[in-house]
C-alpha cells in the first residue's frame, strides 16, 4: 500500500505538467470553441527551440525557456490567423492538425529525426535531481519536481486571475459564450481571439519545455504522444473548467504510475500509460450530455450541400479505364513489373483507406483521426486469421471484422455525442496505439510482428517473382474497386438515407424511426472495416503485419489527404491512394538521414496544404473544381432551379 | 378499447421551475384533439414528452394502451407515432420522394451489409419504400413535386411534404405542432380542409399544438388548454372557447 502512496504522490509534477498542457488547449476551446490538437507539437517545438540555444548557466537557461514561450506564443498566434477565415469550430480544429504535421515536419526538418540528438533544457540545472526532501519514504520530490509544481500552480492561479478579474478575461468569457451577441456590445472578436489562441499557444510551449526533461533526450514523437494525456484532463475538465482541468491533469499523473505498477506483472505490457489517458478520455466521454453543449455545429466536416452522385456509369466507367490502364502497363514493362505491381498495389491498397474516409467524412459526417490504426487491428487480425489456416481472402475479412469491432468500441461513447468528441477519441487512440496496441502481445504477436503469408498469391517460382505480385495486384485492385461500388450502393440504400438524412436534421430522423446513434455507429464500423481490409491489404503486400507503417502520423496524414482532395467523392479515393503512394515512395536514399528530411519535408508540406486548402476551400480540391464547373456552366444551374 | 394515445399526470420540473404540472389528456382513435394555451404554457414541452425528445419526471405516456414513457423517440414511432415540427425540418439536398422514402423505410429491413453488397433485399426495400411513397404523395395531389429538390420549397408547399413524409410512417396517432405557422389565411385554409382529409380517409388520429383558432376551431372534436403548465380547461371547442377561465388567461384578468 505505502508503495502505492508513494507512486501516486510522485506521479504529482508530471500531471501538472499534463494540467498545463491540458490548459493550453482549453483556454484556446473556451474562447473560439476550437480544439487545438497541435498543442502537443507546439510544445515539441518549443522544447527543440530552447535546446539548441544550448545548455548554460542559469541566466541562460530561463532566457531559453522563456524564449522558447515567445516562440508558443507566435505559433498561437499564426494559428489564429489560419483558423479564423475558416467556417465552422470542426473545420477549425482539422486546421490544428494540419498546424501538427506542418510544426512536427519542421522540426524533423530542421534538427532531425534522430532520437536523442539534443538533450533538454533542465531549468532546476543537472542538479536539479538531487533530492529536495523526504518525507518518511512516501512524499519524495527532486529539486526539478518542486520548480514544475511550483511553476504550474502559479500559471494555473494566474490564468484563473485573469479570466476572473481582467475585463480583456471577461471579454473572453463573452465571446466564448455568444460571439456574436459580445461583437454587437463593441467587443473586438478577432483580438480577443488572438489573446486566447497567443496565451494558450505559450502555455503549451511551455508545457512541452518543463516536461522534457522528465521524459528524457528529445525526440519527435514523445512530446506529440503526450497529447493524449492532455486530452484526458482537458475532457475531465469539461472542456471548461480550468480548476477541473487541473485537478484532472494531476489525478491522471497519479493513477499512471499506480496503473503501470498494478499491469506490469503481465509480461510485454507496454504502454499503459498511454493506456491509462485512453481508457479517461473514453470515461469522461461517456459523462458528457449531448444536451450540455451545444457549441458545435454538427453535420460534418464540409458545409457544402450534399449532392447525390451521378447516377449511371460514368464514374465507373472511369474507374474501371483507370484500373485497366493501371494493370496493362506492368504488364507491359516486364522485368521493371515487379516494382511497378507493387505500386499499383499500394495505389489500391491506400486507396481503399481513403475511401474509408469518403464513407465516415462524405457520407456519415463524422471525422476519425484513427483510420491507420483501424488499418494496423486488419494487417494483426489477418496475422491472426491466417496463423489458424485460414484462406486468406477470408482472413483480409476477418481483419476488417476485427477493426470494425474495434471501432465500434470507441465510437460507442462518443458518436452519440457531436464529431468533435469522436475526432478527440479517435485521436487518443491513435496515441494509444503506437504505444500500448501495435506491442500488445494478444495483438501483436510476441515482438509486434506478425508474418503474413499469402497462399494463392505467392511467389511461386522463384526465377519469377513479379507473377506472384502481379496475382496480388489483381487482388488487391478487384476489392478496391469492389469496395468503391459498396459504399456508392451503401450511400443509395436505406442506411445511406438515413445518413444523409440525419446530417440534415437528428431530430427529424429520430422521428422516422432510426436510431440516430445506431445509424451513425453502423456507419463508423462500415468504415473501420473497409480501413481493416485495407490494412491486412497492406500486410499482405509486405508480408508481415507491424504497427509501424499505421502510427498516428499516418493516421492523420489520411485524413490531410482525402480532405484536402475533397471527402465527397467516391473517385477521389482512387486519387488519395496515389497520393499516399507517392508520398512514401523510396527514392533510393539509403542514408536515413536524408530519407527522414524527405520524410519530414513530405509531412511540413501536407500540413501546409491542409491548412492552405481548408482556408480556401472547405470541399477540398473536388469541390473547387465543382465551382469553376459551375461558374463555367450558369445556364445549366439556372434550368435546375 | 384502449385510447390511441394516453397522458397520465405528466410533469417535466426543471431545476425549481414545474414546467408541467400533472398534465392527462386522452386522444381516442380517430379524434382530433387540439392542445392551445397562452405562450409558455407548457405545450410545447408536453408535445415534446409524448414524441419522446424530453423525458418526464412523473407520469406516463401510453400509446394504444401500451407504456412508452421510456421509448426512445425512434422506438416510438414504430408503435405508430408520427410528428411534424413548428420550424419544417425536411432533409436538405434532398428531393421530395427521398425525403418521404427515409420515412416510409420504417417498414423495410435492409441493414448496412445487404445495401454495400447489393443483395436481393436491397432492391426490395428500395422499391417497396418507393411505391409508398409515391402513393402518399398521390394521394396529396403533390406527384408533380417528387423530385423536386426540397430546400427550393416555399414554405406552404414544404408543410405539405412534411405532413406526407409523416403520412408515410401509416401511424396512428399524428402529432403535429403548430401546423399553420408561417402560413397565410389561404393556405391556411387548404391545409385545414387536407387534415380534416387526412383524418377521414386513413383514419388516424391527430394531436395537434396550435395558436390559430381558425384552425383548431373547425377541426379538434376536442380541444385541451393548458396555463402555467396545468390544464385549465378541457371539452368541446365552443365550449371551451366560452370559458371564463380560458378567456381570462388569454385575454387577462381584467376582461374576465
Amino acid at each position: 500500500m505505502k508503495v502505492y502512496i508513494a507512486l501516486a504522490l510522485g506521479g504529482i509534477p508530471l500531471g501538472a505538467m499534463y494540467a498545463l498542457q491540458a490548459l493550453g488547449i482549453v483556454i484556446v476551446y473556451k474562447t473560439s470553441k476550437v480544439f487545438n490538437f497541435a498543442s502537443g507539437a507546439i510544445g515539441l517545438v518549443c522544447a527543440y527551440f530552447a535546446s539548441s540555444l544550448g545548455p548554460g548557466g542559469w541566466f541562460t537557461r530561463i532566457l531559453a525557456v522563456l524564449a522558447a514561450t515567445l516562440v508558443g506564443l507566435v505559433v498561437g498566434v499564426l494559428m489564429e490567423l489560419t483558423v479564423r477565415p475558416v467556417k465552422g469550430a470542426l473545420t477549425g480544429t482539422i486546421v490544428t492538425l494540419g498546424w501538427l504535421l506542418t510544426l512536427t515536419g519542421f522540426v524533423g526538418f530542421v534538427y532531425g529525426t534522430q532520437a536523442a540528438t539534443h538533450e533538454p533544457v533542465q531549468l532546476a540545472g543537472l542538479d536539479g535531481n538531487r533530492q529536495a526532501f523526504n518525507l518518511f519514504d512516501v512524499l519524495q520530490f527532486s529539486w526539478q519536481q518542486l520548480l514544475l509544481l511550483g511553476i504550474a500552480g502559479a500559471l494555473a492561479a494566474g490564468l484563473a486571475a485573469f479570466f476572473r478579474l481582467t475585463d480583456l478575461g471577461t471579454a473572453t468569457r463573452a465571446v466564448s459564450e455568444a460571439p456574436d451577441a459580445a461583437r454587437l456590445l463593441g467587443i473586438a472578436v478577432d483580438r480577443v481571439n488572438l489573446v486566447a489562441w497567443g496565451l494558450g499557444g505559450a502555455v503549451s510551449g511551455l508545457a512541452g519545455v518543463l516536461v522534457a526533461p522528465l521524459l528524457g533526450p528529445l525526440d519527435n514523437t514523445s512530446l506529440i504522444i503526450l497529447t493524449v494525456q492532455a486530452l484526458a484532463a482537458a475532457l475531465v475538465g469539461r472542456l471548461s473548467s480550468l480548476p477541473l482541468t487541473v485537478a484532472g491533469g494531476i489525478a491522471l499523473g497519479m493513477l499512471q504510475p499506480v496503473i503501470h505498477r498494478a499491469l506490469h506483472s503481465f509480461d510485454g505490457v507496454k504502454g499503459t500509460d498511454e493506456l491509462t489517458a485512453f481508457a479517461v478520455v473514453l470515461i469522461a466521454l461517456l459523462f458528457f450530455k449531448r444536451s450540455g453543449r451545444k457549441d458545435v455545429v454538427s453535420g460534418g466536416l464540409t458545409p457544402v450541400p450534399i449532392r447525390p452522385l451521378p447516377r449511371g456509369g460514368v464514374a465507373i466507367a472511369s474507374f474501371l479505364g483507370i484500373a485497366v490502364a493501371a494493370l496493362a502497363v506492368p504488364s507491359l514493362v516486364g522485368d521493371a513489373g515487379k516494382l511497378t505491381n507493387y505500386n499499383v498495389s499500394q495505389v489500391a491498397v491506400w486507396g481503399t483507406a481513403t475511401l474509408s474516409l469518403v464513407l465516415l467524412v462524405g457520407v456519415v459526417g463524422q471525422v476519425s483521426v484513427c483510420q491507420a490504426v483501424f488499418m494496423g487491428c486488419g494487417a494483426f487480425g489477418a496475422g491472426i486469421a491466417l496463423s489458424h489456416d485460414v484462406p486468406f481472402v477470408l482472413a483480409l475479412a476477418l481483419g476488417g471484422l476485427l477493426a470494425a469491432g474495434v471501432a465500434a468500441l470507441v465510437g460507442l461513447p462518443a458518436i452519440r455525442l457531436e464529431p468533435l468528441e469522436l475526432a478527440i477519441a479517435t485521436l487518443s487512440l491513435s496515441f494509444t496505439a503506437d504505444r500500448f496496441l501495435y506491442s500488445w502481445p494478444p495483438l501483436a504477436g510476441e515482438n509486434g510482428r506478425r508474418e503474413i503469408a499469402r497462399p494463392g498469391f505467392a511467389n511461386v517460382d522463384p526465377g519469377h517473382v513479379g507473377d506472384g505480385n502481379r496475382a496480388y495486384a489483381w487482388l488487391v485492385l478487384g476489392i478496391f474497386i469492389a469496395a468503391c461500388f459498396a459504399v456508392a450502393s451503401l450511400r443509395r440504400g436505406r442506411t445511406g438515407a438515413a445518413l444523409t438524412a440525419l446530417r440534415s436534421s437528428e431530430p427529424a430522423t429520430a422521428a422516422m424511426g432510426f436510431s440516430v446513434t445506431s445509424v451513425k455507429l453502423r456507419g463508423f464500423a462500415a468504415s473501420g472495416f473497409l480501413a481493416g481490409v485495407a490494412g491486412a491489404m497492406y500486410g499482405g503486400l509486405i508480408q508481415s503485419a507491424t504497427g509501424a507503417p499505421f502510427d498516428f502520423s499516418r493516421s492523420i496524414t489520411l485524413l490531410a489527404y482525402a480532405v484536402i482532395i475533397g471527402v465527397g467523392s467516391v473517385p477521389g479515393a482512387f486519387f488519395g491512394g496515389l497520393l499516399v503512394t507517392l508520398t512514401t515512395l523510396d527514392f533510393g536514399a539509403t542514408n536515413g538521414v536524408a530519407n527522414g528530411h524527405f520524410v519530414s519535408l513530405t509531412t511540413m508540406v501536407t500540413g501546409l496544404f491542409l491548412i492552405g486548402v481548408l482556408m480556401a476551400s472547405p470541399d477540398g480540391i473536388a469541390g473547387a473544381i465543382g465551382r469553376l464547373q459551375r461558374d463555367s456552366a450558369p445556364e445549366a444551374e439556372a434550368v435546375l432551379v | 378499447m384502449s385510447a390511441a394515445l394516453e397522458l397520465r399526470d405528466i410533469g417535466v420540473q426543471f431545476g425549481q421551475f414545474q414546467a408541467v404540472d400533472g398534465v392527462s389528456l386522452t386522444v381516442n382513435a380517430g379524434e382530433v384533439v387540439g392542445l392551445i394555451g397562452p405562450n409558455g404554457a407548457g405545450k410545447t414541452v408536453t408535445f415534446n414528452v409524448v414524441t419522446g425528445l424530453q423525458p418526464s419526471t412523473r407520469g406516463q405516456v401510453l400509446l394504444g394502451g401500451q407504456d412508452v414513457t421510456r421509448l426512445a423517440a425512434h422506438s416510438r414511432t414504430a408503435l405508430g407515432l408520427a410528428r411534424t415540427f413548428q420550424v419544417v425540418q425536411l432533409f436538405a439536398g434532398m428531393t421530395v420522394l427521398e425525403n418521404l422514402m427515409v420515412a416510409a423505410h420504417r417498414h423495410t429491413h435492409a441493414g448496412v451489409v445487404v445495401d454495400a453488397l447489393r443483395l436481393p433485399g436491397r432492391r426490395r426495400a428500395l422499391r417497396s419504400a418507393e411505391e409508398r411513397s409515391r402513393a402518399v404523395l398521390a394521394f396529396l395531389d403533390l406527384s408533380h413535386l417528387a423530385d423536386v429538390e426540397v430546400t427550393t420549397l416555399p414554405v406552404g408547399q414544404a408543410r405539405l411534404v412534411e405532413l406526407a413524409r409523416a403520412l408515410c410512417l401509416t401511424p396512428k396517432v399524428l402529432l403535429l405542432d403548430e401546423p399553420a405557422s408561417g402560413l397565410d389565411p389561404a393556405e391556411t385554409a387548404d391545409f385545414v380542409a387536407l387534415l380534416a382529409h387526412v383524418r377521414s380517409t386513413l383514419g388516424c388520429a391527430m394531436l395537434l399544438v396550435e395558436h390559430d383558432m381558425g384552425v383548431v376551431m373547425p377541426l379538434c372534436d376536442h380541444v385541451v388548454v393548458m396555463d402555467f403548465g396545468k390544464v385549465l380547461a378541457s371539452g368541446p371547442p365552443l365550449d371551451v372557447r366560452d370559458d371564463p377561465a380560458v378567456r381570462a388567461a388569454y385575454l387577462g384578468d381584467e376582461v374576465a
